[in-house]
């Protein structure tokens, strides 16, 4: 499990994320594709490809890819 | 006749009763009088739930074909079956794992119909039995996220429908109850995969507010009452208004 694999698969999982545009240090929840169907997929997309049941209020408090990814590769 | 003379020397199953709603359903029956077979997969809450209400119980997993025949070879004859098992994946079709959809199915649909055949193979049912199957709103509105619920609850309505016309001959009656919004654990377990914002979007869309089991034990009784003798083949929505819209 690295980084740069969990942003690619951040761009991959929202809509009309560009993908390489995205870094360790983004501010996801201020994405202009940020939205409750993100959300959605998001958590799903780490259930089925890091097999971890993330919480809404996880990607609430996360403020970056970074500590997103922190919380992913802590719970797994 | 009195609530608790309401379903007097009646025996009804209910599948599911560690569930918030088969929880409430079984409550809500024993206090209409009625003789209550319950099942659940959770033995401890099961052990607990049918020692509160005087209970005949068996912990099965009824995906399991010999746990089903098993539940099946042990209970007597029965006036009524409710099924109230169910598990609400949530996740786009992009992401949606094979085991979950599979239990998905299994659960909700595959189950309760297998359910019925063995049932009645093994003539447990009384001639005039009521069956009732927990549906959802979902079977009936699209809502991302929710294919694999949707279509397991929308083929369990299409199963009832015809089976309904199966066992008319015999008096027997087969509905299911659509609920919106209920406060259970499953839905707080399926809120925590949706954000704040939806949730709260989503409650605003039920104009008599969100909905409590007691709701829908109320409609279960219904269903199994002779008051409802005329009804079958419907899924009656109990959903506070939200699919008139």
């Amino acid at each position: 499990m690295s980084l740069e694999k969990f942003i690619e698969d951040f761009e991959e999982a929202v809509e009309d994320i560009e993908p390489g545009s995205l870094t360790a240090a983004t501010k996801y929840r201020g994405l202009e594709a940020w939205d409750s169907l993100a959300v959605l997929t998001v958590i799903a997309m780490v259930d089925a490809e890091y097999d971890v049941r993330l919480k809404a209020d996880t990607l609430k408090n996360c403020e970056t890819l970074e500590a997103l990814f922190a919380q992913v590769s802590g719970s797994s | 006749m009195s609530g608790s003379d309401k379903f007097k020397n009646k025996q009804i199953l209910i599948v599911g009763a560690t569930g918030g709603l088969g929880c409430s359903i079984a409550r809500h029956l024993k206090c209409e009088g009625a003789s209550l077979v319950l099942s659940g997969r959770n033995e401890a809450k099961l052990n607990a739930l049918s020692q509160e209400l005087g209970a005949e119980s068996l912990s099965v997993d009824l995906s399991d074909s010999a746990e089903r025949a098993q539940l099946a070879d042990a209970i007597g004859t029965l006036d009524g079956v409710v099924c109230a098992a169910g598990v609400a994946p949530v996740a786009p079709v992009r992401y949606l794992k094979d085991a979950d959809l599979e239990a998905c199915l299994n659960v909700n649909t595959v189950g309760p119909l297998l359910l019925i055949r063995d049932l009645l193979r093994k003539k447990k049912l009384n001639p005039g039995a009521s069956i009732v199957w927990l549906s959802s709103v979902a079977s009936a509105r699209g809502a991302a996220g929710y294919a694999a619920y949707a279509a397991s609850k929308a083929g369990l309505e299409a199963s009832a429908r015809c089976l309904a016309l199966e066992l008319a001959p015999k008096g027997m009656r087969v509905n299911c109850i659509a609920p919106g919004m209920i406060e259970t654990e499953m839905a707080a377990s399926a809120a925590e995969r949706i954000s704040g914002e939806a949730l709260a979007a989503h409650l605003k869309a039920y104009p008599l507010g969100v909905g409590q089991p007691a709701d829908v034990a109320a409609a279960a009784s219904f269903l199994l009452s002779e008051a409802s003798r005329w009804v079958t083949g419907v899924t009656l929505p109990v959903d506070g208004g939200f699919s008139i819209q």
